[in-house]
């Protein structure tokens, strides 16, 4: 078995009952499926993401025979697109309809309310024409059905709800995956990754391989990380998938479907660029790639987005500078430098004071204030005979002591 | 409050009040003074040069030789690493020029000093020659900087520039001696030389110097003082991020780097430019090492200004350290 696989595309169910949670959702999508006739012709699955919707779909087809047609709704999405890849499947009989095996195809458009703004003025509307001229089943998922936008679907749709899964039965489904693994795991750390993921199973997988993967141990202590990064699981998705990368398609594929910041994912990759690559060769032709990329982005600045392209490229070159060394580490997220900035913030702060009126009595700039006058100032400071400085330049009590006890810059 | 005048730091202290009291700058004293005699046709002056070589100074002189003793009202002195953006600037000059008399005796302007500007971005000088522009009747802008190409033509073009090199080493010891005297320090001749030696042209760090030296052995100055002073005083973080970035140690040079960058605030450029310095006062590298490595923290630089993070410019030089280090260790031992 392949030892790089994510584990949720690992331990992804192929049968409904594997499924977790939702029995609801899944006897109404299962009584929509078997129904011969039916009131509407496609469906609307919806809820919260990581909670199993594309999982189901899957499954089912799996089951009962299905060839799903899938079209991510949030890359292609403007009509002509849509029709392009959605309209032959449609509305003519594919070959595979003759085949013992299929028992009928079923368009699946993940991500339905990923279409927005004016780009894709008229996605909605190629969507509902889909639904109305298709000859097969149409079903859909979205995150959150109640956008405006997508109102107009909901006339032609079944409807179906899918719910955040419930603690427990994430916890038993952490702990089978342990045991497949071989991971130690106490019992808390598995329970506050589940209640961390609020309902939401993938995250909840990808917390567990990010924090146990690579020691095969777990324990409470370990996750204190994941409350700080709870808003960073995409990123943390993105990272750990660019990571283990094989080859420059793989990457670019990965990158142009991400939706991260793309500050924060240079800023986490440089993080994490030293856990990859551990021979210095390597290292620094990786640097060297992001550090291009860096480039680019300062290039692009607010307006230039054409040059994202080159952007991505080198941080694809990047990724792939020995794919075959790929070994599985815990990911260090959020970025250092938030993290070092937060902490520090009072030494700054107090630093910047003292240079400021060092500037103001000395007519020069903070910077230079910083380089060329604390150094000294911390020597004479020493001296017994320094109150007349320290009244000179108006310095507190307290800054005198700061700048007694600061590290030597 | 102490008044400036009793000041305490002795670059404050000594600082030059007129022209002619200036440390060897004949040249530029001698084309200033044209100016003083009538004040009507001086245009905007544009002083660029190394730090500590005497530009603030002549600017604040120019200041007190034209407005006398009420200098301070008629002077704004802004530094452009210090304030936030242009618009502070451009928001402190209107206000400045609206409230300050924009005419003193035969002077016919206010004077506006604007420190650090090659720190400006290009849009943010190209604003600023608007400003000049638009408030050239009633003010006068002294513009300093240390590297005059990064200045915009179009500024360069409406200013008189003046170009500041490294100050002769003669004329700096004769001072700090002066210095020396007037503070009763005993300093040594070669002390002197020493503390010069290590200013490398930059006066006021030989001041600075020269006081912390003078406090720290009750106002004997040999060379022993200066060495202990001039050694406590290099920027130590940047030596030991050199250091474990040279011996292949990465991932600590990246800890330090965050150190330098979270406690002290230095941005990417500074401690680029201190790596800069300290590299060439190691020892124990050759010279041709010391030159590729050079080469290579020009490289980065530069990327630090195409970049957009320099924490990603940083690390890849460092990342580029390492590599060279590990190299070096290797050839040594095979």
């Amino acid at each position: 078995m392949n030892e790089n696989l994510l584990w949720v595309e690992k331990y992804r169910p192929h049968k409904i009952d594997d499924v977790v949670g939702n029995e609801e959702a899944k006897a109404a999508l299962l009584y929509w499926l078997k129904s011969k006739r039916r009131t509407k012709k496609a469906v609307l699955l919806y809820g919260p993401p990581g909670v199993g919707k594309t999982t189901l779909i899957n499954a089912a087809a799996n089951e009962f025979g299905f060839t799903v047609i899938e079209m991510n709704a949030s890359d292609t999405r403007s009509e002509k697109a849509i029709n392009a890849v959605a309209g032959p499947a449609t509305s003519f009989v594919a070959l595979d309809t003759f085949s013992t095996k299929s028992k009928g195809n079923v368009l699946f458009l993940d991500e339905v309310d990923g279409i927005a703004g004016n780009e894709d003025r008229g996605g909605v509307g190629a969507i509902i024409k889909i639904v109305e001229n298709a000859r097969i089943p149409v079903i859909m998922a979205a995150n959150d059905p109640d956008i405006d936008k997508l109102r107009p679907l909901k006339k032609v749709c079944a409807l179906i709800r899918f719910q955040p899964v419930r603690i427990p039965l994430i916890i038993s489904m952490l702990q089978k995956i342990c045991q497949k693994e071989s991971v130690k795991a106490e019992f808390e750390a598995l329970e506050k990754i589940a209640q961390n993921s609020r309902g939401d199973v993938r995250s909840a997988i990808n917390d567990l391989q990010s924090l146990a993967e690579a020691t095969k141990t777990l324990t409470l202590d370990d996750t204190v990380t994941l409350s700080l990064r709870n808003k960073d699981i995409n990123l943390d998705e993105t990272l750990r998938k660019y990571f283990s990368v094989k080859s420059l398609a793989e990457a670019s594929k990965l990158l142009s479907w991400s939706s991260v910041d793309y500050d924060e994912l240079l800023m986490s990759v440089g993080d994490n660029l030293p856990l990859r690559y551990t021979d210095p060769q390597a290292l620094a032709e990786a640097y060297d790639f992001l550090s291009q990329a860096d480039m680019f982005r300062g290039r692009i600045g607010t307006e230039n987005w054409h040059l994202l392209k080159y952007f991505f490229n080198c941080l694809v070159l990047a990724a792939a500078v020995s794919p075959d060394t790929y070994q599985p580490f815990k990911l260090i997220s959020p970025p250092i430098r938030i993290i070092t900035l937060f902490w520090t913030k009072g030494k700054r702060t107090m630093l910047e004071g003292i240079c400021g009126k060092i500037g103001v009595r000395c007519h020069v700039s903070r910077a230079t204030a910083k380089q060329d006058f604390v150094p000294f100032l911390k020597m004479l400071l020493a001296d017994q005979k320094s109150s007349d400085l320290i009244s000179w330049l108006e310095l507190q009590p307290e800054e005198v002591d700061f700048l007694m006890n600061m590290k030597k810059p | 409050m102490a008044a400036p005048e009793d000041a305490v730091m002795w670059v404050e202290k000594y600082r030059p009040k007129t022209l002619d009291e200036v440390v060897d700058l004949k040249d530029i004293v001698e084309s200033l003074k044209s100016f003083m005699k009538n004040p009507k046709i001086m245009p905007h002056l544009l002083l660029a040069g190394i730090p500590g070589t005497g530009k603030t100074t002549i600017a604040l002189c120019i200041a007190r030789e034209l407005f006398g003793q009420n200098w301070k009202t008629f002077t704004l002195e802004l530094n452009a690493s210090d304030e936030r953006g242009i618009d502070t600037v451009r928001d402190r000059v209107k206000d400045f020029s609206r409230y300050s008399r924009s005419a003193f005796g035969n002077v016919p302007f206010a004077l506006i000093i604007l420190d650090e500007c090659d720190q400006m971005t290009g849009p943010a000088q190209t604003a600023l020659r608007r400003i000049m522009e638009t408030s050239s009747r009633t003010s006068r802008f002294i513009l300093i900087c240390n590297q005059s190409g990064k200045i915009i033509e179009p500024i360069q073009s409406r200013c008189a520039m003046f170009r500041f090199s490294k100050l002769d080493k003669k004329a700096m010891v004769d001072h700090l001696c002066w210095i020396a005297k007037k503070e009763n320090v005993k300093l040594s001749p070669e002390a002197a030389e020493s503390i010069v030696e290590y200013a490398e042209g930059d006066l006021r760090h030989a001041i600075n110097a020269l006081q912390t030296a003078a406090a720290y052995k009750d106002g004997v100055v040999d060379e022993k003082v200066v060495a202990a002073v001039v050694g406590e005083a290099s920027p130590m973080q940047v030596q030991i991020l050199l250091r474990k970035a040279l011996y292949g140690d990465f991932v600590d040079a990246r800890k330090k780097m965050y150190e330098l960058i979270g406690e002290f605030g230095f941005s990417g450029s500074e401690i680029v430019r201190q790596m800069q310095r300290e590299l060439f006062k190691m020892s124990d590298l050759k010279a041709e090492q010391k030159a590729d490595l050079s080469n290579i923290i020009g490289e980065y630089d530069y990327r630090l200004t195409q970049g957009a993070n320099s924490d990603i410019q940083l690390s890849a030089l460092l990342a580029q350290f390492a590599k060279v280090g590990k190299a070096q260790a290797q050839g040594e031992t095979s």
